[in-house]
C-alpha cells in the first residue's frame, strides 16, 4: 500500500508536531492525486442510446421483472436508497447498490472489487448472475430481436442484428455517458465551510491518500472494521442468497461464515488477513447515494465522517494506517460540507434516462415460416 | 399373430433398409401389450419413506427454480395429468416453452425421459427441467442455498442421505423418488391382461384387435409400457403458435441457439427437429420418442406439441397416414417414418380403437398436496 506508506510518514510529521509541513504535504498530495473536474467521455451516440434503452429494459432479466435500473435508479444517484440491494426475486441483496456515475473511470468494479476488466465483463456478470439478474443471455438476445425497435437500434449503431456481444459493448457505451457535472467542487463554488472541508479531507483527515484522482477513489481495498450489516445473517434470504454468492466463490466455511469477506476472494490467505476488505468507492454524488459503505451501515455522510474519526471500527485485520482523526465536531461538520460539494447536477434528464414506453410483451414476426430466422 | 402379417406387409411396402428404423424388426418379435408390474428402483437410490416425503414437498417447492415462482408443479399440475393443460408447456415467467408437458405418471418405467430422450434417468430429467432457460430457469448454487434455510429440509435430508446441509444433487434423488410412487398399473387393461374378461367392453376389445392389427399401433407402442421408447418421425404438423406467438418465437429460435445447430440451420428452420438436436444426424430431424399411453385419458393435448385435443384427432392423423412436415416434405429432411401409411379404418374402427384407448386409463391418481416448510435464519455457529 503505497498511498499508505506515505501518509504513515505523514503520521510521524503530525506527532512531531511540524504543523507547518502538514499543509505542505497535504498540497502535494492533492496535486498528485489531480482532484478536479471528470472529462466527460467521447461516446457513439447512437450505440449510447441503444445502451439506454437496454438499462431501462425488464426483459433483460429471467423473468422480466427486473432491469439494470431497478437497482441503479437515475433520481439516486444511480444506486437505491437501500441499505442492501433488492436482488432477483427469490434472492435478496447482500451489498449497498453502487452509484454508476463515472464508473467508467474506475479501474475496478464491485465492492469486493472482483472484476477488474472492463464494463462488458461487469455488465456480463450482472445479467447473467443467478441472483442479479439470472438471464440466459441466449434467451435475452432473442427477446432482442424479436422487439423492432431494437432491431433497428442495433442496425443504426453499426452492430448489425441483436446480439448478447453487443448489449455487452452497448450498456458500458451509455455508461460513459453518466460523468458528474456542475459540482460546487468543480465550478469552484464551494462554501467556506465546504472549502475547510477540502482542506481537512487533504490534511488532517488524511481522507485523499485513499480517496483520491478525479474521481475521488484510488480503487484499492482496505479493512476498515466497517460494522457487520445484521440484516444479511438474520434475514435468511439475504443469508441464503450470501451462501449461493460464496459457493460460487468458493468461500471456505461458507455455512459458518458471518462476515462478509470482500475482496478476500481473490487472493485468500491461511491467516485470514484479506477478509473484510472493500474497494474504496468514489465521493462524487454522495447527496443521491445514501445510505453508504458496502453494506449500507450508515445513513448520513456526518456518521461516516464520525466512524473516520474514531479510527474505523473494530476488526483484528483493520488497516493499521486507521487512527483517531481528532477532528473536533465543527472539522467533522466542515467535512461534511466538502463531502456534499461533491454531487452535481442529478442525471435524470431525458439525456441520461429512456423516458419513452418499454414494451413488455412481444408482437409476432408476420409471414414468420417466410423469413429468415 | 394376426398382426405381425400386417406389420411385415406394410415394411415390404415401404423398401426399407434394415439400419435405418430400429422397429424394422419388429414385425416378427415386437413385444405384445402386457400388464404393468412394479417399477424399477436404481440401487444408488434406494426408496425410503422419508425420502419420498421429502420428494413429494420439493416436487411442489417454487422455491427450486430461479425466482422461487416455479417448481416442478408448475408444469406437470396433478389436474392436469401431471402435465399441463395446454399444447406448449407453460415455462418460466417471460417464457413459453416449446414442447407439451408431458405427465409424470408412470415415467419411473422410462429410459428415455424428454421427448427426445435428453436424459436416462429421473434423476437426470428433475435438474434439467429445474435449470432450463424456458423451464425452471434456477441455478444450483441458489437452489442448494435455499434449501439450507428451511429447517424442515435440513431435518428430511439428513435422514435421507446423511448429510449435515442439503446437496441439490440429493433433492433430485429425492424428486425421482417420489415420483417412482405415482403409478398407475391397473388400468381396465392391465385387469384385462391380467385375466379380467370382463375389464373391457366389447367394442373396446374391438379396438384392441385394430391396435394389435390393422391400425398397427402396437408396431411401437408395444410391451408392458405401450411404448418401444424409439424415436419415429409422424408428420406432426409444427405448433402453430410458432407463426402467430411472439413469445413462441422467440424461445424456438432461443432453442435453436441453445442446442447447437449449425448458423445455417438456424437461420432456416421453423419447426421442432426432435432427435436431430442430440444426435446431429439429418435422418433423425423430426423424430420424437413413442410415448407411453397409460394415464392418456387425463393428458391432453396431445403429440411432442399439443397439435391435437383429443383422441379422436390423434385416430384420425394416423388413419390418414400421419401428416407433412418440414422434415417429410424435404425442405429440412424426407425422414418420416415408413410404418405410417393410411390405415383404412372406417369411421366405427375409429371409434372403437378411441373406445380402447381409454382403457389405458384408470382412476385419477389425486395426492394430498403437501404443506411447504418456511425459512429461517440459521442458528450461529457454535465458534466461528
Amino acid at each position: 500500500m503505497k498511498t499508505f506508506g506515505s501518509k504513515t510518514r505523514f503520521m510521524l510529521a503530525l506527532s512531531t508536531g511540524l504543523i507547518g509541513s502538514i499543509v505542505f504535504l497535504g498540497t502535494v498530495i492533492a496535486g498528485q492525486n489531480n482532484q478536479g473536474p471528470i472529462k466527460p467521455i467521447k461516446v457513439d451516440a447512437k450505440k449510447a442510446e441503444l445502451g439506454k434503452r437496454l438499462f431501462f429494459d425488464q426483459r433483460l432479466s429471467g423473468d422480466a421483472a427486473i432491469s439494470c435500473a431497478t437497482c441503479h435508479q437515475p433520481d439516486k444517484g444511480f444506486s437505491d436508497g437501500l441499505a442492501l440491494s433488492k436482488a432477483y426475486p427469490g434472492s435478496k441483496g447482500f451489498r449497498n447498490t453502487p452509484t454508476l456515475i463515472n464508473t467508467a473511470t474506475r479501474k475496478n468494479w464491485f465492492h469486493d472489487s472482483r472484476i477488474g476488466t472492463n464494463l462488458n465483463d461487469v455488465t456480463r456478470e450482472m445479467i447473467t448472475e443467478d441472483y442479479i439478474m439470472n438471464m440466459d443471455m441466449r434467451l435475452m438476445q432473442e427477446r432482442l430481436k424479436q422487439d423492432p425497435v431494437y432491431v433497428k437500434m442495433f442496425k443504426d449503431a453499426g452492430y448489425g442484428e441483436p446480439s448478447n456481444g453487443s448489449v455487452r459493448k452497448a450498456i458500458p457505451e451509455y455508461l460513459k455517458t453518466l460523468t458528474s457535472r456542475n459540482s460546487p467542487f468543480d465550478k469552484g463554488s464551494m462554501t467556506p465551510a465546504a472549502k475547510r472541508g477540502y482542506e481537512l479531507f487533504k490534511g488532517k483527515a488524511q481522507c485523499a491518500s485513499c480517496h483520491s484522482g478525479a474521481n475521488f477513489t484510488n480503487d484499492k481495498v482496505y479493512n476498515l472494521g466497517v460494522p457487520e450489516n445484521p440484516e444479511i445473517w438474520s434475514d435468511p434470504m439475504r443469508h441464503m442468497t450470501y451462501v449461493a454468492f460464496g459457493t460460487f466463490m468458493g468461500i471456505g466455511n461458507i455455512m459458518n461464515v458471518r462476515r462478509d469477506v470482500g475482496a478476500n476472494i481473490l487472493n485468500p490467505k491461511a491467516d485470514g488477513s484479506n477478509i473484510a476488505k472493500f474497494a474504496t468507492p468514489t465521493l462524487r454524488e454522495l447527496k443521491y447515494t445514501a445510505p453508504y459503505m458496502h453494506n449500507g451501515m450508515f445513513n448520513s455522510l456526518f456518521e461516516v465522517v464520525a466512524f473516520y474519526n474514531h479510527g474505523g471500527g473494530e476488526d483484528k485485520n483493520k488497516d493499521k494506517n486507521l487512527k483517531p482523526l481528532e477532528l473536533t465536531f465543527g472539522q467533522q461538520k466542515d467535512l461534511v460540507a466538502f463531502l456534499e460539494a461533491l454531487s452535481g447536477d442529478p442525471l435524470n434528464t431525458k439525456e441520461f434516462v429512456w423516458k419513452e414506453k418499454i414494451p413488455t410483451n412481444y408482437t409476432a414476426i408476420e409471414n414468420w415460416r417466410a423469413v429468415k430466422n | 399373430m394376426k398382426f405381425a402379417k400386417k406389420i411385415s406387409g406394410l415394411l415390404a411396402g415401404a423398401l426399407i433398409t434394415v439400419a435405418t428404423v430400429g422397429i424394422v424388426h419388429a414385425g416378427s418379435d415386437v413385444p405384445p401389450l402386457a400388464p404393468l408390474g412394479d417399477p424399477p428402483i436404481p440401487a444408488d437410490n434406494k426408496l425410503s419413506d422419508v425420502k419420498v416425503k421429502l420428494g413429494k414437498m420439493l416436487f411442489w417447492d417454487p422455491r427450486l427454480g430461479g425466482d422461487a415462482s416455479t417448481g416442478c408443479v408448475t408444469c406437470h399440475e396433478p389436474d392436469q395429468g401431471w402435465g399441463f393443460g395446454d399444447a406448449l408447456s407453460r415455462g418460466y415467467p417471460g417464457t413459453v416453452h416449446w414442447r407439451n408437458s408431458q405427465t409424470v405418471v408412470n415415467s419411473a418405467y422410462l429410459m428415455k425421459l424428454f421427448w427426445v430422450g435428453a436424459a436416462s434417468s429421473l434423476e437426470k430429467q428433475a435438474p434439467s427441467a429445474a435449470k432450463g432457460g424456458v423451464a425452471g430457469n434456477g441455478e444450483n448454487d441458489v437452489m442448494e442455498a435455499r434449501l439450507a434455510f428451511i429447517p424442515e429440509y435440513r431435518k428430511l435430508f439428513k435422514q435421507s442421505f446423511g448429510t449435515d446441509w442439503p446437496l441439490i444433487s440429493d433433492a433430485w434423488k429425492a424428486i425421482a423418488s417420489f415420483e417412482r410412487t405415482l403409478i398407475h398399473n391397473n388400468t381396465p387393461l392391465d385387469k384385462y391382461l391380467r385375466g379380467d374378461k370382463k375389464a373391457l367392453s366389447a367394442q373396446q376389445k374391438r379396438g384392441l384387435e385394430l391396435f394389435n392389427g390393422k391400425a398397427g399401433c402396437i408396431a411401437c407402442h408395444n410391451g408392458a409400457l405401450a411404448t418401444d421408447q424409439k424415436y419415429y418421425n409422424l408428420g406432426v404438423p409444427p405448433s402453430e403458435r410458432w407463426g402467430e406467438d411472439g413469445l413462441a418465437q422467440i424461445t424456438f429460435r432461443y432453442e435453436q441457439f441453445a442446442k447447437g445447430v449449425t448458423q445455417k440451420m438456424y437461420r432456416k428452420i421453423k419447426d421442432d427437429a426432435g432427435l436431430y438436436y442430440r444426435t446431429k444426424q439429418k435422418v433423425d430431424m423430426g423424430k420424437f420418442r413413442t410415448p407411453p399411453l397409460r394415464y392418456l385419458k387425463y393428458t391432453a393435448p396431445y403429440m411432442h406439441n399439443g397439435s391435437f385435443w383429443d383422441l379422436t384427432e390423434v385416430v384420425e392423423f394416423y388413419n390418414q397416414g400421419g401428416g407433412e412436415n418440414d422434415f417429410t416434405d424435404g425442405t429440412m429432411a424426407k425422414s418420416k417414418s415408413p410404418l405410417i401409411k393410411p390405415l383404412g379404418l372406417s369411421e366405427k374402427e375409429v371409434e372403437d380403437l378411441v373406445a380402447f384407448l381409454d382403457a389405458f386409463s384408470g382412476e385419477e391418481l389425486v395426492v394430498e398436496p403437501p404443506t411447504l416448510p418456511p425459512y429461517a435464519p440459521l442458528p450461529n455457529p457454535a465458534k466461528n
